[in-house]
């Protein structure tokens, strides 16, 4: 009596996620990929066709039948979309290079702070979050503009005579995305390292390793998980991020998110902007992929 | 195998030479976290080729102390020297000395053969010298199917066999062992103990062992330093620190014995003790005593015979009681016997024939009776 009623209870635990999964990713993914396969139409909404319920069978059919890939053979046909996915890569990838050089020596140090002080540490990383994303990103236009604090304090110290032009550069770009996802890669690389037996460096040190030696051998293939964790956390947003080569960004800088914007928002081109989003997220399943091997190796090596 | 252990080593005794300078020197060594003292105004001297065994409850500061020789800890004052040579400021990986840690301290991405040759790679040894070393190292600790192996899928005891490997694999000078066979089976751990002293032997190596087990203590070291509260109490050979051992603490944590308390009421050569309880001890020492003077009569339960009756050969140091207990070991039987004053004495006999003992049984009177140089008289 007792068995079956708790059978389905744990079948209902797993199918639970499952639903979610459904719901907020598989079902609008499906919807997103429907209008890719659409034409642009002066319409609301504006493309071509929709389903019209009460057409029945046969008006799904007819709707199926006028479903094309034009959109996806228009991404090939102009270099825009081309160059914007191979910078935005690149740009995101040159991020997460940038945002692991700060970020691994951020999170060994606090791994190797004294215990009482590392809450307080953890809190200041965690600390941004506490205000609005697009207000720290605005801020960053303060500071890096012409006439802005940071021109404004160098030449005060009399580095330099001319304002550096920074915002509205791709420079501007990677400071706002090493800024922003800072946290994303200094948590799950900070969380290995604290984990790892300190002694280990000294049985290093004992067999013959200098400190450099040491960590090369020791310490940073013991971080490798956590370090892959935190390249994707940072790269898989940064290839789509919009905010902050919108705000930080030059007219020039090319990346994929922008153009999604402005075909959907100054284009009214949903379909292509389908297009772009879907060909985004296969461009995306590589690392997450790889992301989530890593995951499985750092959960095994817990153990 | 315990026999030869000790005979190998007879003419061993760089200590008692007036001229041999120690290989390893501790000079008032004190070690302190924040207020807590660790290692307390220590002095010590290990010599070359000594196999040197630390004892002490948990707690007592061996592995301070030999992560101050491998240079994990610096010394709050004191001078530690090696060869002669002031180790202060000298990092670990300058010095001469291996240690396996406590811990294992096992690089877990590596397999148990990289670990092993990790030490002999910094050295950049050639290649096939690595190999053939290598391999020797895991036939010495029986661990030649699991070289491929990654230590989270070893056994306690397998991981603790490649960390000894791992720190033996440079041959240093000198190695630091902290209990190195705690976590291996009885039969194992003789068979490695036997190895360690033929590979010490063989190498001309110092070693410095820290271990729980006395037993261990005893058969394999050269002389045994009992520690407490980060002092040394005693070093001395395995004979010396069992047969006479310097204090009370000593006496009780090395092997088991039967202390009484008294006063000494006839000092001299043969000394006179009485206990509290009326009971009058007559034994030989060399221990230098007032009348008066309140002291402890340490005794181990082999020097104690029992009888069921009275014994007519000896006059002296004989006391009767009750038995109280009575614990079957097989080799040996102890009794536990129930002075009238209520103190327990323990007596262990031989069991040399089956059933060849007196049948003596619970609450019978036993008479126990000892030699006048069966025990030793202790001040502290
Ligand atoms: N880094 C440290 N900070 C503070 N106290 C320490 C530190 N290391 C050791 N101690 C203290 O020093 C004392 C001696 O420690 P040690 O590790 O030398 O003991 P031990 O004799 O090796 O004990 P065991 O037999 O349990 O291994 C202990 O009371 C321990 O708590
Ligand atoms: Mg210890």
């Amino acid at each position: 009596m007792n068995r079956p009623l708790s059978q389905l209870f744990n079948r209902l635990v797993i199918v639970v996620p499952y639903l979610w999964l459904l719901a907020l990713f598989l079902i609008p993914f499906v919807i997103v990929f429907k209008i890719s396969l659409s034409q642009p139409a002066t319409a609301m909404p504006p493309y071509v066709p929709t389903f019209e319920p009460s057409e029945g069978l046969a008006g799904l059919w007819t709707s199926l039948k006028a479903f094309s890939f034009d959109n996806y053979i228009w991404l090939t046909e102009d270099a825009l979309y081309f160059n914007a996915y191979v910078s935005s890569v690149f740009i995101a990838g040159v991020s997460t290079f940038l945002t692991l050089l700060v970020g691994f020596p951020l999170a060994y140090g606090m791994a190797r702070a004294p215990t009482s002080l590392r809450p307080l540490l953890l809190m200041l990383v965690i600390l941004p979050f506490w205000t609005s994303f697009l207000i720290r990103v605005y801020a960053w236009i303060g500071i890096l503009k012409p006439e802005g604090l940071l021109n404004q304090l160098l030449m005060a110290i009399g580095v330099i005579n001319e304002p550096l032009i920074i915002l509205n550069t791709d420079t501007a770009v990677y400071i706002g995305i090493v800024y922003s996802y800072l946290p994303f890669m200094v948590l799950p690389i900070y969380s290995t390292l604290e984990k790892m037996d300190y002694s280990l460096i000294e049985a290093a040190q004992d067999l013959g390793c200098r400190p450099v030696t040491a960590f090369w051998k020791i310490t940073f293939p013991l971080s490798v998980p956590g370090v892959v964790a935190g390249c994707m956390l940072v790269f898989i947003p940064a290839v789509g991020e919009f905010v902050i080569p919108d705000l930080l960004g030059g007219s020039r800088t090319l990346m994929i998110g922008k153009t999604l914007w402005v075909e959907f928002f100054s284009n009214r081109d949903w379909p292509v902007s389908s297009a772009v989003a879907v060909v985004l997220l296969l461009i995306l399943v590589v690392p997450i992929v790889l992301f989530q091997q890593a995951q499985a190796r750092a959960q095994e090596a817990g153990k | 195998m315990k026999k030869s252990l000790g005979s190998i080593r007879k003419s061993f005794a760089p200590w008692l030479d007036p001229k041999a300078e120690p290989h390893i020197s501790f000079a008032d060594v004190t070690k302190k976290f924040g207020d807590f003292v660790a290692v307390d105004n220590l002095s010590l001297g290990v010599y070359g080729r000594e196999f040197f065994a630390l004892l002490g409850a948990s707690g007592c500061g061996k592995s301070t102390l030999l992560r101050m020789l491998a240079g994990f800890e610096e010394p709050t004052s004191g001078v530690i020297t090696l060869d002669g040579q002031d180790m202060h400021g000298i990092p670990p990986y300058r010095r001469p000395v291996n240690m396996m840690f406590q811990s294992y301290a096992l690089f877990p991405h590596m397999t148990v053969e990289k670990n092993i040759a990790f030490g002999l790679k910094q050295d950049r040894m050639a290649r096939s010298e690595l190999d053939a070393r290598v391999d020797e190292m895991l036939k010495l600790v029986k661990l030649d199917q699991f070289r491929g192996r990654k230590p989270d899928q070893l056994s306690g005891g397998q991981r603790q066999r490649v960390a000894l490997a791992r720190s033996l694999a440079k041959k240093p000078k000198v190695l630091l062992l902290d209990e190195p066979l705690g976590a291996l089976d009885k039969k194992l751990r003789e068979e490695t103990q036997f190895e360690l002293v033929d590979v010490q032997q063989d190498l001309g190596m110092t070693f410095i062992v820290v271990t729980h087990d006395q037993e261990e203590a005893m058969t394999m070291a050269d002389r045994i330093a009992v520690m407490k509260e980060g002092k040394i109490l005693q070093v001395a050979t395995p004979e010396e620190v069992y047969e006479a051992p310097a204090s009370r603490f000593v006496a009780d944590f090395i092997g088991s014995v039967n202390m009484l308390e008294g006063v000494v009421s006839k000092p001299g050569g043969t000394t006179v003790i009485e206990t509290q309880s009326g009971l009058v001890i007559r034994t030989k020492t060399d221990q230098e005593t007032a009348e008066n003077d309140k002291v402890w009569f340490a005794v181990r339960p082999e020097k104690l015979r029992v009888a069921s009756k009275k014994p007519k050969t000896t006059s002296v140091n004989t006391i009767d009681g009750e038995i109280w207990d009575i614990a079957y070991l097989g080799d040996m039987t102890t009794f536990h016997i129930r002075l009238d004053g209520g103190q327990i004495l323990k007596a262990s006999v031989i069991n040399d024939a089956r059933l060849a003992q007196e049948q003596l049984t619970w609450h019978d009177r036993a008479w126990v009776s000892f030699a006048e140089d069966a025990g030793v008289v202790l001040t502290a």
